[in-house]
């Protein structure tokens, strides 16, 4: 890591207010990644409503703070939206495929119910449905919603094309094609603005099927102008070269990233299957860690790159990774609070408590929002030179 | 036009809500109550027996009366069960008995959380043993669906099974466990009937499954082994009415736990508990969620 960043090209001004004294800059996009991941891993601990609420309220908090104004940076809403449609789902399937109500429920009403014959009498469809059942259907589904928003929240305050950048250099041509498919969404919506705009102004049609061919066209040369000159932006830049590797170092390569995958394979299964024989479990995953490892090492020595403005790792960096790993290890520590209010009980139904320590934990997560610089004023951000320039209006000429 | 219009969807629905009534499986709520185990013969009752020798304690067994579910045998006379998160309260993830340590169910939240399906090494597994027959049956039904015939034994026990049916297998055999005695001895009546807690009726529409091949077996395969023809003259397993948990059977030599016999006993109390977190939780929700957008309304006036 540089001690120190380069200059930025436009200097970007302090925003008046609580973060006046800071310095707007762009958090390392593994930062954000690393604590939102942590999150999702607390989050996967505990069945409490109260202490998945509080996640989802720290997450928004966060994203109101330190969110941009760029295309990827609005989505968190889609990912509420997600998050909501998974909850129903997960409840109406609860109430069609009855788990059975027990003379102690509260019932609620009755679904009418299919017979299944009796070789099949595991899978009931319909029949009464309790309050439990929904209630305990919502609180499954909500677990999953706020492990979704989690991913959400690292998609709306990283940027996923300098995410990119920290690939091993073994898999870049994966990175150049994520890179590429990511960014063809907006380009496109910008081509389709202008061409319109350029078609109003002419007082041409802008509604209708006519109208359409006169837009689908520029906007397909477009298309391919840019991706042309993409491709020989890519070419001068050494991209898609062979490098001087070997044939034997790229079997060799081949050969560890397989056997380290198989490695991982079987790892995983020794460890999620109690049966399995124990040198399955963690040896094999270790080992096969060490050989993917190795595997990327060596496949990257073919690729030699240089990194142009490398993201700084400072110490806000630490500190928002660091809050988010911490309440993970708060959550799965067991200390100071009883693991089964984690879970609290639905059958019989209970009010939830709220634990001090995980409470605290999920808390400590949401100090991101302050502890992460304040994000880069839109000007800032247009100013860089990461957007491409302008193209020429050449492609509202036809 | 709306009228007529609603009128033949009224008629519609009724329609359809008969047929579905039709070909709904009316069943009868279940009288099912707890007994004390003498009223279990070999031809009446249903015997239930539940381990809990993992966690240093007997074997308890008690009696239902007939029909029941596996379910309802399971969670009558101070029996309460625990479902998991992911699959509700047919799957049996946890037992408890009031009787023994005050209602504590097994396993404890620090060894599974119920949350998810428990894994096959550590789980409780059912058993079932038709009036007569000396070997143990794995259930092919879950608990709310399966049926016992009276004077058949219900078996959980807590471990870990193999698809070949090989492990895990109960040590304790059907007949140390089941009913020796042609008639009911003791109190008829169950006792206490104001103390003790009967099955509520299941909800309306409840599937309780298929119905047993052998609604009332009165008489047992005739296996040539088979004990329960004749009533066992021997006085141990015929427990007077108040044995409340007193040993019967004398264990037999080698590790099998003792086996007790459960008398039908109320509820474990139950603590909902507060309402405070709840508020707690909405304070701190209105204190994050203001402090966010006071922050986004700065920003956006600065901008």
């Amino acid at each position: 890591m540089p001690p120190a960043a380069m200059p930025r090209p436009s200097a970007p001004v302090a925003r008046p207010g609580s973060d006046e004294r800071r310095l707007p800059r762009t958090l390392h996009p593994m930062a954000w990644w690393v604590w939102a991941l942590a999150l999702a891993t607390a989050v996967s601990r505990t069945n409490n409503p109260l202490l998945l609420i509080l996640v989802l309220v720290v997450l928004g908090y966060v994203i109101t703070m330190r969110r941009t104004e760029a295309p990827w940076a609005r989505g968190f809403k889609y990912y509420l939206y997600l998050a909501v449609s998974v909850v129903a789902i997960r409840v109406v399937f609860r109430a069609l495929f009855a788990t059975g109500v027990t003379p102690h429920d509260h019932f609620l009403f009755s679904l009418p119910h299919i017979p299944t014959p009796s070789w099949y009498a595991g899978i009931q469809l319909g029949g009464p449905v309790s309050l439990e059942a929904l209630l305990s259907a919502a609180v499954d589904g909500l677990r999953l919603a706020c492990m979704l928003c989690c991913i959400g929240a690292a998609n709306t305050l990283a940027n996923p094309k300098r995410a990119l950048r920290v690939l091993p250099g073994a898999l870049y041509e994966l990175g150049v094609a994520v890179t590429v498919s990511i960014s063809v969404a907006p380009q496109l919506v910008q081509s389709v603005q202008r061409v319109h705009r350029a078609r109003r102004l002419r007082a041409g049609r802008t509604k209708g099927l006519r109208a359409l061919r006169g837009i689908v066209v520029p906007v397909l040369e477009d298309a391919l102008e840019r991706s042309l000159r993409l491709a020989a932006a890519m070419d001068s830049r050494g991209y898609g070269r062979a490098g001087h590797a070997t044939k034997r170092s790229r079997r060799l390569t081949g050969a560890l990233l397989l056997l380290g995958m198989c490695g991982l394979c079987s790892g995983a299964y020794g460890l999620l299957d109690a049966t399995a024989p124990k040198p399955l479990g963690l040896p094999s995953m270790a080992a096969g860690a060490l050989l993917c490892v190795a595997g990327l090492r060596l496949g990257g020595r073919r690729v030699t790159r240089t990194s142009y403005r490398p993201d700084p790792w400072r110490f806000e960096e630490w500190a928002v990774a660091g809050c988010g790993v911490l309440s993970a290890v708060l959550l799965f520590a067991d200390v100071g609070f009883n693991a089964a209010e984690l879970n609290p009980s639905i059958y019989p139904l209970s009010w939830p408590t709220l634990p001090l320590v995980p409470t605290a934990a999920i808390l400590l997560a949401g100090a991101a929002g302050f502890l992460a610089p304040p994000p880069l004023p839109t000007q800032a951000v247009r100013a860089t030179p990461s957007v491409p320039a302008q193209h020429s209006e050449k492609a509202t000429t036809a | 036009m709306t009228t007529r219009t609603l009128r033949a969807l009224a008629r519609a629905a009724g329609t359809l809500s008969l047929t579905v009534g039709a070909l709904t499986v009316a069943a009868g709520p279940a009288a099912a109550s707890p007994q004390p185990m003498g009223q279990c013969t070999t031809s009446a009752g249903a015997v239930l027996a539940v381990d809990f020798s993992r966690w240093g304690g007997p074997v308890y067994r008690s009696c239902g009366t007939t029909p029941t579910t596996g379910y309802e045998l399971l969670n009558q006379g101070g029996w309460r069960t625990t479902g998991t998160g992911h699959d509700g309260p047919a799957f049996i993830c946890r037992i408890g008995y009031s009787g023994y340590q005050g209602g504590k169910q097994f396993p404890p939240p620090a060894q599974d959380d119920c949350v998810l399906t428990p894994p096959a090494s550590a789980y409780w597994s059912y058993w079932h043993a038709d009036p007569g027959a000396n070997t143990w049956e794995y259930s092919q039904l879950s608990a709310m669906l399966y049926k016992p015939k009276p004077g058949s034994v219900d078996l959980w026990i807590f471990g870990g099974t193999n698809v070949q049916g090989t492990e895990g297998r109960p040590t304790l055999s059907p007949d140390q466990l089941r009913a020796h005695n042609a008639q009911p001895t003791g109190g008829s009546a169950p006792q206490g009937s104001d103390a003790t807690k009967k099955a509520d009726p299941l909800p309306p529409r409840t599937d309780t499954g298929p119905a047993p091949e052998h609604p009332a077996s009165p008489s047992p395969s005739p296996s040539g082994t088979s004990p329960t023809a004749s009533p066992s003259p021997s006085a141990s397993p015929s427990p007077s009415a108040s044995a409340a948990t007193s040993p019967s059977t004398a264990p037999p030599p080698g590790t099998s736990p003792k086996v007790v016999n459960a008398a039908p006993a109320a509820d474990a109390a139950h603590d909902t508990g507060s309402m405070t977190p709840i508020a707690v939780t909405a304070g701190l929700v209105v204190l994050i969620g203001g402090a966010g957008g006071y922050a986004a309304m700065r920003r956006r006036r600065s901008e």
